[in-house]
């Protein structure tokens, strides 16, 4: 389902920020990273309906796909040499397109042997032998994926591997891929904050409480979402909806009607006011907003279960 | 055109630094006229210039103890607009939440400065450049930096005056983890942590060298900052050409011993002063303005000796 705000605004900032090579940097006129063009793809794909949208999907699916490092992971920006969350996003992008089917399987392979910091046996012994002076209270031996290489694993690089796991075929999962998901999902219970939602991953510094934002709680509960009775998520759930007045950007007001749409709670008012902020307020245009502000207000999330929904 | 390649020169050959304090402050002060004459008796070579204000937001604030106060940027940008600046952007790149626009309308930024969108520049999706970092303090080898950051012509580190349950302190060095993209490092940027935070402050203030530093001291955090500490009121800022030296300076205003802090005494060989032989003070006196700050159990350390 298509509204004009998604035709006019969101569709027509995308196809006129896309780059010559394919792809899109986080702003107009910057230039092309895997990350937003991952973002405007999977928008696109969503919601192309002319020749123009078609042509724009294809040249950055071309453009994900040879931005792809020989180990089968993505870099953050085309100069670096190493892997990234981005692997996971560009995957994501990239599910049931069969002409590149193996470039997802590589990335998933890959995301599947890439362990974070804390999982490695030398972090892990150093960790046991400090507990004491541990400073916050997570269980490290739950852990998920990280930013970059060999560092700690964190609430959004782990949503996003889930989202992709658990969206992607079977025939296209490596090995351990079922057990990382597992693994990765309690990690994602376990850096709960208190009563509720999710921050970057730092649920207790301290012995003091973090408090929840906006965007990491969405995509916490969109990577949990085959678990809706559960009563951490019922929470989240409640903690995002009692919260949802007090959003004042577009970023983090698309991911909440992302997730509560998941979730089947569908509230207009939330479309209405970022309709409202992209039409009347001076905001700062950033093309992974966009792409969410179009699957936010665009109706049913075939991006989100690509093996039902998704084109090919 | 890029920022040439900072020198590097050792500080026992660099002239002395010179550090201002100005107090008795409230944010219902006129700061706007305190900045610029204070800025005034530092003459920075900004006329006809590209300046970069890079304070520390990280998000809602209600007690205004996290965050440099946007009246304080306002006018800090005002004063270098008149002393000739051509232009004056704002940059931050917040490290814990990748929302930006959410984190500067958390703090009534636009509600001091006026439209945001032709002077504000979130770092941590600006187009990168890789840098070669040529200290190595830390293992990094390298870091992408924002290009706006490597493009300005004159840069000047706003931070909060805080303390940090991981370094100790967070001021105009620790400041500048913010440019540091995170579109290439994720939210939070855990690379800089396991790269060791002391160090990697020494190799990011290396590469990207701070031309001046204005910390908002007015009111400050103590104990578990940077974001869950107190709000500590110490009606201070403090200005000055040498970073190294505005902390170490904003150390002893805070009861702390800045020789004690791992990265200002690294910083002290290579990139600032940090004895007071060495620091020409304008101004009030640290002595005049001292409000010990509470620190976390793990940095007890740094209070010896220094009443």
């Amino acid at each position: 389902m298509r509204s004009a705000f998604v035709e006019s605004i969101c569709l027509a900032y995308l196809l006129g920020a896309q780059n010559e090579d394919g792809g899109w940097g986080f702003h107009e006129g910057s230039a092309s990273r895997a990350e937003p063009t991952a973002w405007a793809l999977i928008a696109l794909v969503e919601f192309a309906s002319t020749p123009a949208h078609e042509e724009a999907s294809s040249r950055a699916v071309q453009f994900l796909g040879a931005a792809q490092l020989s180990d089968g992971s993505w870099p953050s920006t085309p100069q670096m040499v190493e892997g990234s969350w981005v692997t996971s996003l560009a995957c994501l992008a990239l599910l049931g397109r069969k002409e590149f089917s193996q470039n997802v399987a590589r990335g998933i392979g890959w995301l599947c042997m890439e362990l974070p910091g804390e999982a490695k046996l030398f972090r892990r012994v150093v960790r046991s032998v400090m507990a004491k002076r541990t400073q916050s209270t997570q269980n490290d031996s739950y852990f998920g994926w990280s930013w970059t290489r060999g560092t700690a694993s964190w609430v959004e690089p782990t949503s996003y591997a889930i989202l992709l796991l658990r969206n992607a075929p079977p025939e296209l999962l490596s090995g351990d891929a079922k057990r990382r998901l597992g693994i990765g999902e309690t990690m994602l219970y376990d850096r709960m904050c208190p009563g509720g939602g999710w921050n970057c991953g730092n649920p207790m510094v301290y012995g003091v409480p973090g408090e929840p934002q906006m965007s990491s709680t969405a995509w916490a509960l969109l990577a949990l979402i085959e678990h809706p009775e559960r009563p951490e998520i019922q929470e989240s759930l409640a903690w995002l909806e009692g919260n949802t007045k007090s959003i004042q950007s577009p970023g983090s007001l698309s991911l909440a009607a992302i997730a509560m749409n998941a979730y089947g709670r569908r509230d207009p008012l939330l479309t209405d006011s970022l309709r409202a902020m992209y039409e009347a307020k001076e905001i700062f245009w950033n093309v992974p907003e966009v792409a969410w502000a179009a699957l936010a207000t665009g109706g049913a999330p075939n991006w989100l279960n690509p093996k039902s929904g998704g084109k090919s | 055109m890029p920022r040439p390649a900072p020198v590097m020169i050792p500080s026992f050959s660099r002239p002395n630094s010179r550090v201002a304090i100005r107090s008795s402050l409230s944010y219902q002060s006129d700061i706007a006229s305190v900045l610029y004459e204070t800025l005034r008796e530092f003459d920075p070579p900004v006329r006809g210039k590209t300046v970069l204000l890079k304070p520390n937001f990280v998000g809602s604030d209600p007690l205004g103890m996290t965050n440099t106060h946007p009246v304080v940027v306002g006018a800090a940008r005002e004063a270098f607009l008149r002393l000739g600046a051509s232009l004056v952007l704002i940059g931050e790149g917040p490290a814990m939440d990748r929302d930006t626009q959410a984190v500067i309308e958390s703090i009534l930024l636009r509600e001091y400065l006026g439209p945001l969108s032709k002077i504000f520049v979130d770092l941590n999706v600006d187009d990168v450049e890789r840098v070669g970092l040529r200290t190595r303090a830390s293992r990094l080898k390298e870091l992408y930096f924002p290009k706006t950051i490597l493009g300005a012509d004159f840069l000047v580190s706003m931070p909060k005056m805080k303390t940090h349950h991981w370094a100790g302190v967070t001021l105009s060095l620790k400041n500048m983890f913010g440019v540091v993209p995170g579109s290439c490092y994720g939210w939070p940027k855990n690379i800089l942590h396991w790269a060791g935070i002391d160090r990697a402050i020494l190799d990011i203030n290396a590469a990207v060298r701070p031309d001046f530093a204005i910390v908002d001291g007015i009111i400050g955090m103590e104990g578990n900052g940077p974001i869950q500490g107190a709000s500590k009121s110490c009606g201070v800022l403090v200005l000055g050409d040498d970073p190294v030296a505005v902390d170490s300076s904003c150390a002893r205003i805070m009861g702390l011993r800045p020789e004690k802090i791992d990265y200002l005494e690294r910083a002290s060989t290579l990139l600032g002063h940090i004895q007071p032989e060495k620091i020409s003070q304008l101004g009030e006196t640290i002595e005049s303005v001292r409000t010990p700050f509470a620190v976390l159990k793990a940095f007890q350390y740094l209070r010896q000796g220094s009443e």
